[in-house]
């Protein structure tokens, strides 16, 4: 299957945009990991829709990360995107801090969300279930690992968080690391109003956690579906902080077999 | 020359074990250890010492301002520099700093400072940081702003000091209605300006610019010195001046004692306690602190600092510290302070775990058989 990087110009922001596939949009919203290339999660997605995978302001080549300070200026950075797109109605999958953006956009806009899937999400603030302090583990691909993946120790996890980074490696995520610090160091990765403003999600919703998830703990995964009325829970076992990664197949599964449900 | 007497007020009492237990001396570093009734003589003792150095004939007495760390107890320099007006007549009294981006809104420095410039009678020097790595995680003040709230911060202090108020400030991250504080600083047009760096190039073109005065950040080896005031006196020649010398500053801990081996043995110890111990975890970098160029340079400078240093050989090698009799060490100053070309001194010696005993007989020393001698060549220098 055909997929390409494109450079658009997002009402003024240089963006860099993954497309490949077939069929109605979908949307990829990526974490602060920056899943910015074209991965197997992607390809897998690609079967059933036109995957559209925007690297947010200031991660891998997009731009514009100074015209960001908080949640809400990614927001209009999407909203742009629907503009330029032409875009009506959508099916969003975000992951991590891409969670925390759908979601900041749904309870904005609800009738432009489709689908809406929350894979291990930020966003939310739940009292005895901080989300871990990745930046605290910058120096420490070790601690990182951990966190992250269910087996840190796997073929998988070193090859994407290796002990001696490549310097390209280190480039992808000091911006990216800085791009999610902005809006997201204090308060940490939340937005301490979205909670009580997620009853305005109105599209059918997954929410998707993988189960040993260290990194945002499965309490956020509950506290989302409290949130969402016309929420689904689905929990991976066996799975930590990036389901797409490390449980691929069963990600897209469940992601395709919920947006064509 | 002028010589000053620098102070960290670090906490001594460190299990010896620690390093093998905690794996920083920062943000993490359980409050548990601190021992509030150990403390009260030890912040009593280290104010003394500060004062001790005005009797000794020091041109200026050094305070900082660190958060939530084994290394320097001193979180409110200011409050240490009140306390120095009351207990000095004649040093300066150099905040170095104030770190600009943790205050909001940092009108709050203009206001201290000024208070503290007019009563010490004008002897403030206002050293403006951004702050360490590990103060954004204790503060939970955004790093990717860092730079950008230093400048703005820096802006709105001079210009409170400078234009008449009231008048209105607003910038992107301060924004006041009015700015018209009491009392005004008595030294015109305001208090001399020091702002530390470690080789950024922009930092230095910011006080090169402005004609204020840079302080190389201390426990690197002498070449990371040498390499930067030569780019200080660059970027002063790229704005259409030679830089003074007193536009610069090496901070040194230095150790007298009466013979070189009885230095070493005295000191050692506490070099090891400071190095090990108390530098674990000071160079944690919070992302968008710095551009990419500047963490590139850190990390290529990490071999060269302190806290990767091994042996005694390495830290002699490296300059990292000067250690002797009176003779070694005014030989050591007088060559490396001529080679680097530098106005002020930044003497320091108890940084570690020395005692305040050692540390006034050093300080003794260096006053009585080394101060001396490095004013007269400088003065010769100068002729």
């Amino acid at each position: 299957m055909i997929n390409e990087t494109r450079m658009i110009d997002v009402a003024g922001k240089r963006t860099q945009v993954l497309v490949g596939g077939e069929g109605p949009p979908l949307l990829y919203l990526h974490s602060a990991g920056s899943e910015t290339f074209w991965l197997p999660f992607h390809q897998g997605l690609a079967q059933h829709f036109t995957v559209y995978a925007p690297a947010h302001p200031g991660f891998a080549e997009s731009e514009g990360l100074e015209e960001i300070d908080t949640i809400e200026d990614l927001v209009f950075h999407y909203w742009d995107l629907f503009d330029l797109m032409g875009w009506e109605k959508v099916n969003i999958v975000g992951a991590s801090l891409g969670g925390w953006i759908a979601a900041e956009f749904a309870v904005r806009y609800p009738e432009k969300v489709d689908r809406l899937v929350l894979v291990g999400s930020a966003g939310l603030w739940v009292d005895d279930a901080p989300i871990a302090d990745l930046f605290a583990s910058l120096l420490s691909p070790e601690r990182l690992r951990s966190m992250i993946f269910h087996d840190p120790n796997s073929f998988l996890a070193q090859l994407l968080l290796p002990a001696q980074p490549s310097p390209e490696q280190m480039l992808l995520s000091f911006k990216a690391m800085q791009a999610a610090a902005r809006v997201g160091w204090n308060p940490f990765m939340h937005n301490p109003k979205l909670r009580r403003r997620l009853y305005r999600i109105k599209s059918p919703t997954l929410i998707l956690w993988g189960e040993s998830d260290k990194l945002i703990p499965l309490a956020h995964a509950h506290a989302y579906h409290e949130g969402i009325k016309n929420s689904q829970m689905v929990i991976l076992k066996q799975c930590g902080h990036l389901p797409m990664f490390e449980k691929t197949e069963e990600f897209v599964k469940a992601v395709v077999g919920f947006l064509r449900s | 020359m002028k010589v000053f007497f620098f102070h960290l007020m670090p906490w001594p009492y460190l299990p010896d074990d620690f390093e093998k237990r905690y794996n920083s001396a920062w943000i993490w570093c359980p409050n548990s250890l601190y021992d509030p009734v150990k403390g009260r003589d030890l912040y009593n003792s280290y104010i003394d010492t500060l004062a001790y150095a005005e009797e000794l004939g020091f041109d200026g007495v050094c305070v900082n301002e660190h958060h939530q760390n084994a290394y320097g107890l001193m979180p409110s320099p200011n409050l240490i520099a009140a306390m120095l007006t009351q207990r000095t007549r004649r040093v300066k009294i150099a905040i170095i700093g104030n770190a600009l981006p943790l205050y909001n809104p940092p009108i709050r420095i203009a206001e201290e400072w000024a208070m503290l410039d007019v009563i010490s009678g004008g002897r403030i020097i206002a050293g403006m940081v951004i702050g360490g790595g590990p103060e954004y995680y204790s503060y939970g003040v955004n790093p990717t702003y860092a730079r950008e709230q230093f400048r703005e911060a820096h802006d709105l202090i001079i210009q409170a000091w400078t234009r008449e108020g009231p008048f209105s400030f607003n910038g992107k991250h301060y924004r006041l209605r009015y700015v018209n504080p009491w009392p005004r600083p008595l030294q015109k047009p305001h208090p001399p300006i020091w702002i530390p760096g470690v080789g950024s190039l922009e930092t230095m073109d910011f006080v090169a610019q402005r004609r204020y005065a840079y302080m190389g950040i201390p426990y690197f080896h002498i070449d990371v010195f040498k390499r930067t005031f030569d780019l200080f006196r660059e970027a002063c020649e790229k704005c259409g001046y030679s830089a003074d010398p007193e536009q610069m500053g090496w901070a040194i801990p230095i150790y007298v004692a009466e013979t070189d081996a009885k230095a070493r043995e005295e000191f050692e110890p506490s070099l090891w306690y400071f190095a090990r111990k108390l530098l674990k975890g000071i160079d944690i970098t919070p992302p968008g602190y710095t551009s990419l160029k500047s963490a590139a340079a850190i990390l290529q400078n990490r071999g060269k600092f302190m806290a990767s240093q091994e042996t005694w050989d390495d830290i002699e090698k490296g300059v990292y510290a000067i250690v002797g009799s009176p003779a070694t060490v005014r030989d050591m100053i007088d060559h490396y302070s001529k080679e680097l070309g530098i106005g002020n001194l930044l003497t320091g010696c108890q940084m570690g775990s020395v005692s305040h005993e050692l540390a006034r007989k050093s300080m003794q020393l260096f006053a009585s058989e080394v101060m001396p001698y490095i004013r007269s060549q400088a003065e010769e220098t100068r002729e």
